[in-house]
């Protein structure tokens, strides 16, 4: 594999267009990516296109608005991880030399259900009796809470700290400042989760282009690194399992952290996949920033927090920024890609060096996710 | 009680094979067991998930459990009966499976309590019609 690099990101603020296609929302974000690489359109060799629920053909819908079709365009479905998965395969096929320079895309537009739950797949077992996923999310707080002590006041810090830093990202979906007390006196979901523990329904889109790094040299004067890229499916367990340990977190980092030489303690700043304010601390402990039961300390120490040792989540994570589903993990890599370039503002990690991006896709019985992909960039 | 019986012939039984009412009235879930490497799955299969045997056969589970985890769930596509109690309850066959429990007020409800499996209206399909399914209760006081 040659190294490939990051050399133009693109994204469309995150809110509700329930009045524009899914082609409306996206060719921003790709236009912006594209201008942004130092590539013209013809240069594009490939599109990779990660939507869950955006319907047959996502991809050529959005891209036939630029007028780049003829090219090799390919649509992913993968849950909440479509375009984290889009961009492994995007990855795969630069580095293995197919293609120079390739476009990947994600977008969802979750208005057209009209608010809600995520609708899941009915032939599932535990969707047909009646599983949805803030309830999933919420039985693995509950045993957490059980065995580590987390409180609810701790709970509701995590969507206290993802507001404080979407308020300070123009792109962020909810860009308000809230409070603990209105965490926990929000509307109730599935206990112990309430509203502002879930992350919003809404609509967005996201870009990248990618290109190999000797080519990258060439054409951008600001290239960041693919440093690390793995993707795996969850395991099928039918017997009891850990729900306080995400397995295919654990397992992926570990993979990756291996193979990639880069370990926890060198990440400057991660995007997580916190749809639910308890996922963020499982995720902490599951990427290695803590041990197991430290999350809760971590976070009210300040240290995920942007100024702290690990800052996660500083665009507002999935809880803030917003969470249209097959958009979710290229924005992740868009906003590790401005951090490590310094074009981040009043969120900016001073300094960061090193980004880590982490996506999961759940919904299928017998599974701790369906799909988990975590990528490490650098500059 | 005879309305609830009543309410019970009628309703669509969402769970299939996958539950059945013993003869003493105690309701048991049905998963499968491998034939060749003992491996266990519920819902049933007719494959096995370890060894791809096809030589699958039911084994009856229950009705004792005991609950790993749960939620008093407020939001969920409409036919749901709101709020419901879900849970995921651990079989002593070495199963883990996801049921509502019921008859029980939610603040009641403790990790790890014992459980035991009934049948239960959950709510309607998209036609109106009431849906049926296994569910597990506290267990009786005593255990069985």
């Amino acid at each position: 594999m040659r190294e490939v690099s990051v050399i133009g990101a693109g994204l469309v603020p995150y809110g509700k267009y329930p009045e524009k296609t899914v082609a409306d929302i996206a060719w921003p974000a790709v236009k912006q990516a594209i201008e942004d690489s130092g590539l013209e359109k013809k240069d594009i060799q490939a599109a990779y296109c990660g939507t869950a629920l955006g319907g047959m053909m996502a991809g050529q819908r959005i891209l036939k608005k630029l007028g780049i079709t003829g090219l090799p365009i390919i649509n992913i479905e993968n849950a909440c991880s479509s375009s984290s998965t889009a961009f492994r395969e995007a990855y795969i096929a630069v580095g293995a030399g197919i293609y120079d320079a390739v476009l990947v895309m994600g977008v969802e537009k979750l208005t057209k259900f009209g608010g809600g739950t995520l609708p899941l797949e009915k032939e599932d077992w535990e969707v047909s009796h009646g599983l949805v996923m803030p309830a999933l999310y919420a039985m693995r707080a509950k045993r957490y809470m059980h065995e580590y002590g987390l409180t609810e006041d701790q709970l509701a810090m995590v969507s206290v700290k993802a507001r404080r830093h979407g308020k300070l990202n123009p792109d962020a979906q909810f860009r308000e400042e809230t409070t603990i007390e209105a965490v926990r006196q929000s509307r109730p979901v599935a206990d112990p989760l309430h509203l502002f523990h879930c992350c919003p329904s809404g609509d967005g889109a996201a870009a990248v282009v990618i290109c190999s790094a000797e080519k990258a040299r060439q054409v951008s004067s600001d290239p960041i690194r693919v440093a690390g890229s793995e993707i795996n499916s969850g395991k099928y367990m039918t017997g009891y399992r850990d729900m306080t340990t995400p397995e295919i977190t654990v397992r992926g980092a570990k993979q990756l952290y291996e193979e990639s030489g880069i370990g926890p303690e060198d990440v400057d700043l991660a995007e997580v996949h916190d749809a639910f304010a308890i996922a963020e601390l499982l995720y902490y402990e599951a990427l290695g920033f803590c041990a197991k039961g430290e999350a809760a300390r971590l976070l009210e120490d300040g240290e995920t927090s942007v100024g702290g040792r690990i800052p996660v989540n500083p665009s507002g994570g999935l809880l803030s920024k917003g969470h249209p589903i097959g958009a979710t993990g290229v924005a992740q890599i868009v906003e590790v890609v401005r951090q490590l370039r310094g074009q981040c503002g009043d969120r900016q990690v001073e300094g960061a060096k090193v980004g880590l991006t982490h996506c999961t896709g759940g919904g299928v019985s017998g599974f701790d996710h369906g799909v988990c992909s975590i990528h490490l960039f650098s500059r | 009680m005879n309305d609830a019986a009543e309410d019970l012939k009628q309703a669509l039984n969402i769970a299939g094979d996958a539950v059945r009412r013993e003869s003493d009235g105690s309701v048991r879930l049905v998963g499968s067991e491998c034939g060749d490497c003992k491996a266990r799955v519920f819902p049933p299969s007719e494959v096995c998930c370890e060894c791809m045997s096809e030589n699958m056969t039911p084994l009856a589970m229950g009705p004792a459990g005991t609950l790993y985890s749960y939620s008093v769930v407020h939001a969920a596509p409409k036919g749901w009966s709101l709020p419901f109690i879900a849970a995921y309850v651990d079989m002593p066959e070495g199963v883990r499976v996801f049921a509502h429990i019921v008859d029980i007020d939610p603040a009641d409800v403790v990790m790890d309590m014992p459980v035991e499996a009934t049948i239960a209206l959950l709510g309607t399909d998209e036609f109106g019609q009431p849906v049926e399914s296994y569910a597990f209760r506290p267990a009786a006081k005593g255990g069985k």
